[in-house]
């Protein structure tokens, strides 16, 4: 079985652009992606594409996939869609992953998109509900904001995590999202304003919740056979990840945890021959506060129930030993749905290959991204590795457009 | 004595929100129904469909009968929630009623409620049940008495309360209290001689045949407070005997449930022999049945009514979405009516599957088991008992998806919570709107409330209310 490596990846701005389609985004991203590819990849060398979007504010119509792709000049590459809420990029790019292994493709184009803003207010709320269970947990009169918060409810009763905790996360990745040109929440916030702003579901105030957001990202996964056609400075996919879990929160085993996270990790890290303590940093799903402390349990970055000390700690910091969400997360990047598991991605690569910019972590060997559909109904995660080792961060200038 | 029946058990609901006359005089610089001290207001949730599964479940459970025991069940209003549609058979689901149990419905009067318990006397083991949230327009004195409430009666021969006389009259009074077609609010002309007539006359020809002797409560139609007393002479009975039953005067007109709910009081109260019930319906006609309670232990009831909530005016505007927009533009999650329809034994009574293998508890009972993973036919368990709060959150202005905006706008913020069931050592989870705040380990119980409508089918379903909160 080959390996796969990430030879390029790039994102559109991530934000609110009233003047962008879902194609022209797409198509920045595409054109990103192909960009920082160390040597040029011809667009001819594109054997399979696949494409993650929920199809927010109607454009969940067929063949969403190809009328991208095919808008990038892709005709004849097959293209399927997927879509796994908001856990369709992520699992886009294993589907490439394992086209590559699979051996049926040498180079797969993996990408994402979304357009959010575009539509009444009450039509988001709609949208954000559709990934949930439909029949009773969002007849119960919840959208994602108030399934998130139950969780966060449950794990302050279980383990006294507080509302400055929560708020703590906001702080940190709005602090690395205002160093991220691409961010859609380009500004930091104080301890305060996240603990005073609004309430949307208690105990979640407004800056607990990541922004709705239009973007898109690409990622472009490659076999071993044809790695050095398009670099010298390999970055592999060395684990991979993914399980699934019942779409109700009120299903689940556990309230307090995302079942499907800890499963992908446990696989990710299984595949990849690492432990947690060997990850330098990570993009975790933070859609709420309250995920990013859940993220840190289930991928192992603390021990159970203590994720609200490690946050307050400044061990996730950009600065401390396991920075996460440095492109500053859903929180602040902003979270366009089938965009947000390739953006992860996108990520990943610019902190491994040197191109962070003011947010690069010093010579990562190793990154991971994690990637949640719904509340915990998809998970998955991959561990990225640079296979030669970097001397120091070499070039921390971002050269994308 | 003659029998017609016998009533074994009763029960009352009334909503928990109140608002005292003053509210009304503060905002209009009057109140103009007589003897109207404070009302009961229905929440933004609930309806006649509603109070009446509430009032249905304290009767049955007061009565301890075995619900399959059921051959009949009445609905009385005079505001069911669809104009055309049978609902008493959605009534009946919701209170685990007998599919084989004959229903009826009686509507378009506020005698409706006593022409329920009449027709429920033909029959072995029936149980009646009125309910009604009258409206009108908010600058109207309909509008200002109108309150809310239910009562429901198990009809059965062990009963100790015997329906004994019944006399009836009607003739054409046109103009009194009426509501258009297609139309919320009831009216009235406001010719207070002629309305007034029409009341006394209708009672007063029907309680002729009704012997009176001995009456020490008389539960009579009571559009406003003073209205039931204009009917002493009709009835032979004296002011105190009314007051003794009444009302009016705490939960306003209840319509098509304010005899019945009169009735109930005097019965539960285990004070009298006597009981008379007098209505009046406009159009109009009028029945009084005469009740006497056999010795022993007297009528088994469920009345009690705590935690009631005072609504300012503005609030109380909400609450009746009279400064509300409804309805939403962009679509609800969509459920399909068939979808729907497959699951009214859980929307309803929480009906949760048991594994035949394994033994756990899977809700919805469909799919895999959640315990040992096997797609197996579940054994049917009704979980329609106390819950625990495992989680909570409160759900605000911008985070309720469309299809609760307008309850939110007229409630307010809401709870949600999954609530954690037990059965023979099991455990089964459930996520549910709270109908007031509860914290994590509270202790809840499943109530009846209207979910939401969509493509104009009302949806009922299960809501969950602290065990200590009003209910």
């Amino acid at each position: 079985m080959p390996n796969a490596y990430v030879v390029g990846a790039g994102q559109s701005d991530f934000g609110s652009f009233p003047g962008e389609s879902y194609r022209s985004l797409f198509t920045a991203a595409y054109e990103n992606a192909l960009d920082s590819v160390s040597d040029e990849l011809p667009s001819e060398d594109i054997d399979e594409a696949y494409v993650g979007t929920l199809g927010v504010g109607g454009r969940q119509l067929g063949l969403s996939g190809p009328a991208v792709t095919e808008h990038v000049g892709l005709d004849g590459v097959p293209c399927t869609r997927v879509e796994n809420a908001c856990a369709a990029g992520g699992y886009a790019v294993r589907q490439a992953v394992m086209a590559v292994q699979s051996g049926m493709a040498d180079v797969v184009l993996a990408g994402g998109f979304e357009v959010m803003t575009d539509v009444s207010g009450e039509s988001v709320r709609y949208w954000l509900g559709v990934s949930g269970e439909t029949e009773w947990e969002r007849l119960s009169g919840t959208t994602f904001a108030g399934v998130y918060a139950q969780m966060a409810r449950a794990h302050m009763e279980a383990y006294d995590t507080t509302a400055e905790q929560l708020s703590r996360v906001a702080v940190k990745n709005h602090e690395n999202g205002a160093k991220n040109p691409h961010a859609h929440l380009q500004f930091s916030c104080s301890l305060d304003d996240a603990q005073s702003a609004p309430t949307v579901a208690d105990p979640l105030t407004l800056y607990h919740c990541c922004p709705t957001t239009d973007g898109a990202a690409c990622a472009l996964i490659v076999s071993e056979d044809v790695v050095e056609e398009y670099t010298d400075d390999r970055i592999r996919v060395a684990g991979v990840g993914a399980a699934s879990d019942a779409v109700g929160l009120f299903q689940r085993e556990t309230y307090t945890g995302i079942p499907a996270s800890r499963q992908a990790a446990t696989r990710a890290y299984e595949t990849a021959g690492i432990d947690p303590q060997d990850v330098d940093f990570a993009e975790v799903h933070d859609c709420f506060a309250i995920a990013e402390l859940l993220a840190y349990e289930d991928l192992g970055f603390c021990d159970r129930g203590h994720a609200g000390p490690f946050v307050e700690s400044g061990a996730t910091a950009l600065d401390g030993e396991l920075p996460v969400n440095t492109s500053g997360g859903l929180k602040s990047k902003g979270h366009p749905i089938g965009a947000t598991g390739t953006g992860q991605v996108v990520e990943a690569f610019k902190q491994l290959s040197g191109q962070a910019g003011d947010r690069q972590v010093e010579t990562p060997r190793y990154g991971l991204t994690h990637n949640v559909g719904g509340s915990g109904g998809a998970a998955v995660v991959h561990v990225f590795e640079r296979e030669h080792e970097r001397e120091r961060a070499s070039d921390t200038t971002e050269v994308d457009r | 004595m003659s029998e017609l029946a016998r009533i074994r058990s009763v029960g009352v609901y009334t909503p928990a929100f109140r608002i005292e006359s003053e509210s009304f005089a503060d905002a209009w610089g009057q109140f103009d129904p007589p003897g109207i001290e404070s009302k009961a207001v229905p929440d933004a949730d609930e309806d006649a469909l509603t109070m009446a599964a509430a009032a249905g479940r304290r009767a049955l459970t007061a009565a301890g009968i075995d619900r399959e025991a059921i051959d009949w069940l009445g609905f009385a209003t005079t505001t069911p929630p669809l104009a055309e549609g049978a609902l008493t058979s959605r009534l009946a689901s919701m209170l685990g009623v007998p599919e084989r149990a004959r229903t009826q419905t009686f509507t378009g009067s506020t005698r409706a409620g006593t022409q329920a318990l009449l027709a429920g006397s033909s029959f072995e083991t029936a149980l009646v049940i009125a309910a009604d949230c009258p409206q009108g327009a908010p600058d109207e004195t309909r509008e200002h008495a109108a309150g809310a409430g239910a009562a429901a009666f198990v009809l059965d021969p062990d009963g100790a309360a015997i329906l004994t006389d019944h006399g009836e009259y009607a003739t054409p009074s046109p103009g009194t209290r009426f509501r258009r077609r297609g139309s919320e609010h009831v009216e009235e002309i406001d010719i207070g001689s002629y309305e007034r007539r029409a009341f006394t006359e209708t009672i007063s020809a029907a309680a002729a045949s009704v012997p009176t002797a001995g009456v020490t409560a008389a539960a009579v139609q009571a559009p406003d407070g003073k209205r039931p007393y204009r009917a002493t002479a009709a009835l032979d009975v004296a002011s105190d005997a009314i007051r003794a039953c009444a009302t009016v005067h705490a939960l306003g007109d209840t319509g098509a449930a304010s005899v019945p709910l009169s009735l109930a009081r005097a019965l539960a109260s285990g004070d009298h022999e006597t009981v008379l019930a007098a209505s009046f319906g406009s159009g109009a006609g009028a029945d009084v049945l005469r009740v006497e309670v056999s010795d022993g232990d007297g009528v088994m009831s469920d009345c009690a009514v705590t935690g009631e909530r005072t609504l300012t005016y503005p609030a109380y505007l909400r609450r009746r979405g009279a400064i509300t927009t409804s309805g939403t533009d962009t679509g609800a999650a969509y459920v399909s009516v068939p979808s729907w329809e497959r699951s009214l034994p859980q929307r309803h009574r929480l009906v949760a599957g048991q594994c035949p293998d394994c033994n756990d508890l899977t809700f919805p009972p469909e799919g895999a088991c959640s315990g040992c993973g096997e797609l197996v036919a579940y054994e049917p368990i009704e979980l329609w008992t106390t819950g625990t709060v495992e989680t909570v959150t409160s759900i605000g202005r911008g985070g309720a998806p469309p299809e609760f905006a307008e309850q939110q706008a007229r409630a307010g913020a809401f709870g949600v919570a999954i609530v954690r069931f037990e059965h023979g050592g099991n455990t089964v989870s459930l996520p549910g709107q709270l109908t007031a705040e509860a914290a994590v380990g509270e202790t809840v119980v499943p109530v009846i409330r209207h979910i939401y409508t969509q493509e104009g089918v009302p949806r009922y379903g299960v809501k969950f209310t602290p065990h200590t909160a009003h209910r």
